[in-house]
């Protein structure tokens, strides 16, 4: 007995292409897709709908031609990111507050006292005029340093008694 | 099987990308037939073509906005055809659905079918529906990509270069797999011949 040889089997093969769909099935097929198509539709979100007649929209101007260069696409969304950023993060100028500059004024009166109340040589400083309230509030922000000695400690040596 | 006209097509995917909708049905209605073909012998289940070819054709209406001309479109609708049945086929699993056994009667009286049937094969002293039916076991038997390349090479008659295009492998593959699908093919049916069952 013969075997089944390539040819045999190509010849068998190929009758299978009369192997056909029940009769009207290709006629019907067209209304079918069609009755999916609608079903398919009607199942669909609304936001669904809404983005798929955007996109078409965009087709429409053929802004799908951008998609063939992603990476040029890319390249200005990265560009436009980074700027927008930048502009975002300019420093402002700084606003500083002027303030008055105190000067410290010395009266003529202010002449050290020396007093034989003071138990030992002390010499105390007149600072009824060179400080108010307000004036110590602003004494600390001022530009130039500002030393105030508000007043001298006293000794704590032991009186002399004669 | 000789291709369709590619500039005919072209101009009905124009109309198609440009929102006329009759435009597609007429694709849809003419390549059908071939796509019928196509699934139903690499699934062997009437009802699981009819769902395939309405999805792939769903699919290939969603996507024909992208389509950008650079293959024909008998070898894109093809391509999609052959990838979505592969995956359905890969779901389905290796579950044996032998719809396609009950042989058309008109085949026997079909002139090709006569003369391969002829006098000096061994078909001839074989029940020809039987012989059918162990052939489509026999092709069920294969891989789903052998099947496919068999499908597309020997029932529907594309050329090797086709094959490669639409299944994305180089001609030496399609060969390749043609060459082995055919062996098993061969094995499967003389083991038939030697065994018929009755």
């Amino acid at each position: 007995m013969d075997e089944f040889n390539d040819n045999q089997i190509t010849k068998l093969l190929r009758l299978k292409r009369y192997e056909q769909p029940p009769p009207g099935y290709f006629d019907n097929f067209l209304h079918e897709f069609h009755r999916r198509q609608r079903d398919e539709l009607l199942r669909q979100p609304l936001w669904r709908i809404c983005v798929d007649r955007a996109r078409d929209f965009a087709f429409s101007f053929n802004l799908s031609t951008l998609t063939s260069y992603p990476v040029a696409v890319t390249a200005v969304l990265v560009c436009a990111a980074v700027i927008s950023l930048k502009i975002y993060q300019t420093p402002q100028p700084a606003t500083v507050a002027v303030k008055d500059q105190q000067v410290l004024v010395v009266p003529a009166s202010a002449e050290p006292e020396w007093t034989l109340a003071s138990p030992a040589a002390t010499r105390v400083f007149n600072t009824r005029s060179l400080r108010n309230m307000t004036e110590s509030a602003q004494t600390h922000r001022s530009g130039t340093p500002r030393y105030v000695l508000d007043s001298v400690p006293v000794s704590y040596e032991t009186t002399f008694k004669f | 099987m000789d291709q369709p006209r590619t500039d005919e097509d072209q101009q009905l995917v124009a109309r198609t990308q440009e929102g006329d909708a009759s435009a597609f049905d007429q694709l849809v209605v003419k390549y059908t037939p071939r796509l019928y073909g196509l699934v139903y012998n690499m699934t062997s289940n009437h009802e699981d073509t009819n769902d395939l070819l309405q999805d792939i054709f769903a699919k290939a209406y969603k996507a024909i906005r992208g389509f950008r001309g650079k293959s024909s479109f008998y070898t894109w609708i093809h391509s999609i055809a052959v990838n979505m049945t592969l995956n359905f086929l890969k779901k389905r699993g290796r579950r044996f659905q032998l719809s396609l056994d009950d042989v058309d009667a008109s085949i026997q009286n079909d002139k090709e079918f006569l003369e391969a049937t002829a006098s000096t094969s061994p078909v001839r002293e074989a029940d020809l529906s039987e012989l059918q039916k162990r052939l489509n076991e026999a092709m069920m038997k294969l891989s789903d990509e052998h099947r496919a390349v068999v499908t597309m090479f020997h029932i529907q008659g594309m050329p090797h270069a086709e094959i490669s295009k639409i299944l994305r492998v180089s001609e030496g593959t399609v060969r390749s797999r043609l060459f082995y699908a055919n062996r098993q093919l061969q094995n499967y049916l003389d083991e038939f011949r030697k065994n018929p069952v009755t």
